[in-house]
């Protein structure tokens, strides 16, 4: 019993768990995009540039400044890992990448990620996983019926990753956590395909 | 008890489940592999066109199963692949044994290396690896074309050696390495052969491989040498064009073979593409020359890729013993059907 019990909680822990898929929205052009205005109460200017200037080199590792417009202006680029997993099966499926872009004045800040471009991949002759020149597709592509469903989850595992990038990037701008906090590079996983 | 039993397991894989949503720590052990099977029907009602794999006439025939393990620790990693089945087992050389014998054949080592990265720019290798020579590979899941070409099997499949890779820059990369003779877990006659590959990444989505392999192995006449080029281009997101040239001399001998063979393909869809491979293939010691056309199809749905394929090969020098009612013949045609599923 006590085990029937503890199966059915675990079932409703992974619904929980599948609940939480956060749905990226749509810009005027149509591409995927989070985007976020956020106060930040008694932070400076200076004090949120040199903030984004560490969180630019610091915990994402595929993170990649590429320019700085302005003083203010921080423009990255990034890519995830989608991995499969099917029980204890687990690979890289492909990569998101994606374009970051933060914008600060005194006490507030802005930023969005766009541009998703999933890039499959494929195994090589020597059993590694690469991209193999492909050049990829838009997030926000529609995807026919054979493969939709599998298109819809990179959509879902980008948002989740997104989500949690996002909570990450505020909490440190606004001075609630530190760059120490562990912020993995490669969180995405799905159960089955 | 057996429901308690079961319910145990479900638990167990419940929580593994749950334990890799939340998990952030060091690259997970990588298992991934493909299955696949196809029926084909010769045209001349023989087993013509024996180029490597579905060369079964008028059959539901299989090809592998194929399992690969991968796990990187900090710089470290290995790769671990072995494939059952008739492409990679009898067809394939060599067997566990590392001979080539029906009686004995078990499984077909694909790739079996341990790699250490110095640093983001240079990495060893040692073990057993899918050669860095030609187009096309042993695994169907990572050809477009299910047939094979004459290329793919006059060159060698794998290389057993070291090797050293270096990354000059994202456009050009070089790699150099001792290896034993093709295809062999040993190599009797010592160290033999010496490898490099020049990589050059002109624009993005263009690589090409310039690759020469130079070696005596066990009981030649003569040092063999291969110069390769391989290459492929993904013009646009629906067009990729690949194409795949080499040279085969062994000094001292007239042995060896030349070939040039072209992949464009073009995806309608991401489900469907069509794609040909134009082929022309002398041998040098008779001097014959084969010719081949096919047209081949990938739809997709997930991991499941089928390949519809017709294929046309014309030989007129009778290289092939292409048959047809019994008697020679220089032309020869089949379709077939694949599978493919990979994981």
């Amino acid at each position: 019993m006590k085990l029937i019990g503890c199966f059915l909680f675990l079932i409703f822990s992974s619904s929980f768990c599948i609940a939480q898929n956060e749905e990226l929205l749509r810009d005027e052009h149509g591409k995927l995009i989070y985007y976020k205005l956020v106060e930040a109460k008694g932070c400076t200017k200076e004090q949120l540039k040199e903030r984004v200037n560490l969180f630019l080199r610091k915990p994402y590792k595929e993170l990649k400044l590429k320019t700085i417009r302005g003083d203010t202006v921080f423009v990255a680029t990034g890519k995830l890992i989608i991995n499969k997993t099917v029980l204890v099966m687990s690979h890289p499926s492909g990569e998101v990448l994606y374009h970051f872009q933060a914008e600060i004045k005194d006490e507030k800040f802005r930023f969005w990620l766009t541009n998703f471009n999933f890039v499959p991949y494929q195994r090589d002759r020597y059993g590694n996983f690469v991209t193999g020149g492909n050049k990829g597709m838009p997030l926000e592509s529609s995807m026919d019926k054979l493969n939709v469903a599998q298109w819809k989850e990179y959509q879902v595992q980008t948002a989740n990753y997104v989500s949690q990038f996002a909570r990450v990037f505020k909490d440190y701008m606004v001075g609630k956590i530190g760059l120490d906090v562990a912020v993995p590079n490669k969180i995405v996983v799905k159960r089955e395909w | 008890m057996k429901p308690k039993f079961l319910l145990s397991l479900l638990l167990l894989l419940s929580l593994t489940l749950i334990t890799y949503a939340q998990e952030a720590g060091p690259a997970p052990l990588q298992i991934s592999g493909s299955v696949d099977t196809y029926y084909k029907y010769d045209f001349n009602k023989a087993g013509n066109i024996k180029t490597y794999f579905a060369n079964e006439q008028n059959s539901v025939s299989l090809g592998m199963i194929d399992l690969a393990l991968k796990k990187t620790t900090g710089k470290a990693s290995f790769v671990g692949e072995l494939s059952f089945g008739p492409r990679g087992q009898s067809q394939s050389i060599p067997n566990a044994i590392g001979s080539y014998n029906e009686e004995t054949n078990s499984f077909h080592i694909q790739n079996l290396y341990i790699s250490y990265a110095f640093s983001e720019k240079f990495s060893m290798t040692a073990g057993y690896m899918g050669t860095f020579i030609g187009y096309e590979v042993i695994s169907p899941s990572a050809n477009f074309n299910y047939s094979t070409s004459y290329l793919f099997g006059a060159g060698p499949f794998q290389n057993a050696g070291i090797k050293a890779a270096y990354v000059f820059s994202n456009k050009i990369s070089v790699m150099a390495g001792l290896f034993n003779d093709w295809n062999v877990y040993q190599d009797f006659n010592g160290v033999s052969h010496i490898g490099a590959q020049l990589t050059v990444t002109p624009v993005e989505g263009w690589t090409a491989y310039l690759n020469v392999l130079s070696g005596k192995s066990a009981g030649a006449v003569g040092t063999g040498t291969i110069f390769d080029l391989t290459t492929a281009y993904q013009i646009t997101n629906k067009f990729k064009l690949g194409l795949n040239a080499a040279d085969y001399q062994v000094n001292h001998t007239n042995e060896g073979y030349s070939g040039i063979a072209i992949y464009p393909q073009y995806a309608f869809t991401p489900s469907l593409a069509l794609g040909v491979r134009g082929e022309t293939f002398k041998i040098k010691s008779s001097g014959s020359h084969v010719n081949s056309f096919t047209l081949s199809g990938n739809i997709k749905s997930g991991g499941l890729t089928f390949i519809p394929e017709v294929r046309f090969d014309t030989d007129k020098d009778l290289s092939q013993s292409f048959m047809k009612n019994g008697l020679g013949t220089k032309t020869a045609s089949q379709f077939s059907l694949a599978a493919v599923y990979t994981f």
